[in-house]
């Protein structure tokens, strides 16, 4: 028996060896980009599927590269992501949220972009500097999505308006109008807390002139806050948007249905409103944010990120620069509907015929992106947090904003 | 180093670890048996000691790897600043002490939190055990047609997947179209939003609790109510006891270690609740529906602080251990 134990025990630790040896192997060779080579590619939600087409079209063109792609659904990529990160398993390409940037970048597992191949004046400014972590920029910007104003044109005609709110006073007016002279159940729906409010107030906060981070420390209790937070509480002590709403509930069927006839949503709502109300066609249009200071919107999406420990990396940019290339970024879009990040794409006759996306194009021109931070998570919970308060009447603006700049402070480094 | 059969102090550890008797065969005195003989004796004994643990080993491995180092992880990460940063090098992590600790106690949010869980549990508990009992006892005795489409009609929610019973649950509960909603507007009323009450969510959510557990109860009591021998009934029924004094004079005594145990299991499911407050409420609103695991998960998932939740799972396994050990105390069967 302690023969057994003995050779097993000295087994054991040749292979611990063996695979530590192998750890600390990798990583530093690199696979030039026309040898024969596998690489790893990891996407999200729909676009972790379609995605897998186009990697057989690049195939075709580089039969040298076998792209294998993993879709891995929205709910678990984070985690997912940080357990890869974890065991140092990270694919070698990954599509990475606008909010999981910061996190990333100050793990040290991504590698910085080639800035010789990618050019910062290619791409929308706000979706290029998400990406950008003391001054190194860590992905390149795949599609970009902004929030802007869905409302209903007909009921709009209805309550006597017929054009778009252009700013604050607008967008109120138009809200209590749809209430009383269209008879509509709600004016507009803002999300009054849970998960991801701050992507409803974030519009009214940046169109007021706010900014989240200032000389590197928060700025969460400047008057823009104070402003938009009142702005934001007026919708819900006016009863025009509803003060609950509960996980998981659908607002493009309440719009369907004329109860919810204003919302702000992203450019996925345009297929989603197509697909599930067609009996809106014609019915409907996108503006622009209204304004404040300036007409400013959130700016998200995902840029293509490569892992440091990738020993493809040539390979790996090679694939990167052709997603992002205009041809192919018009191609995506036909396939996705996602929009392109590379402002060439949007002169491409397969998007530029599209009336649809004009508002879009108009408002990725003023909309600023969340700054890249590793504590985001935490961060716009507190956000969430101060929403809530205000939308249900537990503090007035100025405490919240106290508040959630003082809750803020040490996450910001 | 020698091999086992020569070595003495193997043999001994083998023989004194032995199952008794195993030793001393009948027909086999010590004296005479020779000496190959009891070398072939001991190395069958460390034969079936190694058959033993080869046969321990998958449970052994699996338990050691998914559950004990899990477990010790915990702790000795409770005692760390373990955060996102600390991912990819987990042995950069610095001890910190009892400041994760101390730090709950001054949590706003985890007092909040265990608050909560209190009201959940204190409340679910009996409302779970009585209602459970009640059922029980109908099925047992009552009622004769239909019974096994009553059992299954009342255990089909412990079987249901809780996303499924979620969506139902918010179309049963919603203002505007929902069932409640519908039954009140017959008879003329408005329906308060009960998820989006601060006061009422977690009433809410303890009744849809209730109604999720309630067959795991009644199964257990039903199995407990055909263990109690008829003629005892009889003999209270000759006595001229009524179905009252019957029930609580003979069913609930004679119930009680299956009640004792039916407790101490709801409780501990109680005081994890988790699953309710994730899918109906996302523990809102203003945290009024936010238990300690959800907290926990929070902590854990969205913001990375593992160390910090990871003090939480301790104080909440405290608490667990503590309420349990309570029970057994105060429900113990003191009539033997």
């Amino acid at each position: 028996m302690h023969r057994a134990a003995r050779t097993a025990s000295v087994a054991v630790s040749l292979v611990t060896v063996a695979a530590l040896s192998a750890c600390g192997g990798s990583g530093g060779e690199d696979v030039a980009a026309d040898q024969k080579q596998t690489l790893t590619v990891w996407a999200m939600g729909a676009e972790g599927e379609k995605l897998v087409d186009v990697a057989k079209e690049y195939r075709k063109a580089n039969p040298n590269i076998t792209v294998k792609v993993t879709p891995v659904g929205w709910d678990v990529a984070h985690q997912k992501l940080v357990s890869a990160a974890a065991a140092g398993s990270l694919p070698d390409v990954m599509q990475m949220g606008s909010t999981f940037m910061g996190e990333f970048a100050s793990l040290g597992v991504l590698e910085p972009v080639d800035t010789g191949k990618f050019t910062k004046d290619d791409f929308f400014p706000a979706s290029w500097e998400g990406n950008v972590v003391d001054g190194t920029a860590y992905g390149v910007p795949w599609y970009v999505d902004t929030r802007v104003l869905y409302y209903r044109t007909d009921l709009a005609e209805k309550a006597g308006i017929d054009q778009a709110p252009a700013d604050w006073k607008e967008l109120s007016a138009l809200a209590e109008a749809y209430q009383k002279k269209a008879d509509t159940k709600w004016g507009i729906s803002l999300q009054p807390y849970n998960l991801d409010a701050w992507q409803n107030w974030l519009p009214f906060f940046y169109s007021a002139g706010g900014e989240l981070i200032k000389d590197g420390k928060p700025a969460l209790d400047s008057p823009a806050a104070v402003k938009a937070l009142e702005e934001y509480r007026t919708y819900f002590d006016k009863g025009f948007a509803k003060k609950s709403v509960q996980p998981g509930y659908d607002v493009v069927k309440d719009f369907g249905n004329g109860s919810v006839p204003m919302f702000f949503s992203g450019p996925w709502q345009v297929t989603n409103i197509a697909d599930n109300q067609p009996q809106l066609k014609g019915k409907w249009a996108a503006a622009p944010v209204p304004a404040d200071a300036s007409a400013t919107s959130f700016a998200g999406g995902s840029s293509l990120v490569i892992s440091k420990k990738s020993e493809h990396k040539a390979a790996a940019t090679d694939f990167v620069a052709y997603l992002s290339e205009a041809d192919t970024q018009a191609d995506w879009f036909e396939r996705t509907t996602d929009l392109p990040a590379n402002q060439a794409a949007w002169d491409d006759k397969r998007l530029s015929g599209n009336e649809n996306l004009k508002v879009f194009r108009e408002q990725m021109e003023n909309a600023k992106a969340v700054p890249a931070m590793a504590e985001w998570a935490q961060f716009s919970s507190k956000i969430d947090a101060a929403i809530e308060s205000v939308t249900q009447g537990k503090a007035t603006p100025e405490q919240a904003a106290k508040k959630m700049q003082s809750e803020t402070a040490g996450l910001v480094k | 180093m020698t091999s086992p059969t020569t070595d003495p102090t193997t043999a001994a550890a083998g023989d004194a670890a032995g199952p008794p008797g195993a030793g001393g065969r009948p027909g086999r005195p010590e004296g005479t048996t020779p000496p190959a003989g009891r070398r072939r004796r001991r190395s069958g004994v460390a034969r079936q000691h190694l058959a033993g643990w080869l046969f321990s080993v998958p449970f052994l491995a699996l338990f050691a790897a998914f559950m004990a180092l899990p477990i010790v992880a915990t702790l000795v990460m409770s005692f760390t600043d373990f955060g996102l940063a600390h991912v990819t090098d987990p042995f950069s992590a610095e001890f910190i002490g009892l400041e994760n600790y101390t730090k709950l106690l001054a949590d706003e949010r985890f007092l909040t939190s265990l608050f909560n869980t209190v009201y959940f549990v204190v409340a679910g508990v009996p409302l779970t055990i009585g209602a459970g009992l009640v059922v029980a006892v109908l099925l047992n005795n009552g009622i004769d047609r239909m019974r096994t489409f009553f059992r299954v009609g009342f255990y089909a929610p412990v079987v249901t997947s809780i996303v499924a019973v979620a969506v139902v649950w918010r179309f049963v509960l919603d203002p505007a179209d929902g069932l409640v909603a519908g039954l009140l507007a017959e008879v003329g009323l408005g329906s308060p939003d009960f998820l989006g009450s601060t006061t009422l969510a977690m009433p809410s959510l303890i009744v849809m609790a209730v109604w999720r557990n309630l067959g795991t109860v009644m199964v257990l009591f039903i199995a407990g109510l055909q263990a109690i021998p008829p003629d005892v009934r009889e003999a209270a029924r000759l006595d001229g006891a009524g179905l009252w004094q019957e029930f609580r004079r003979v069913t609930v005594p004679l119930l009680r270690p299956t009640l004792l145990y039916a407790t101490v299991i709801t409780t501990i499911g109680y005081l994890n609740v988790f699953e309710e407050p994730f899918v109906m409420t996302a523990g809102g609103p203003a945290d009024s529906t936010l238990t300690v695991s959800l907290n926990m998960y929070r902590e854990g998932f969205n913001f990375f602080h593992m160390g910090y939740a990871s003090a939480m799972a301790y104080v909440l396994f405290v608490v667990i251990m503590g309420v349990t050990v309570l029970q057994l105390r105060l429900l113990k069967d003191n009539t033997r």
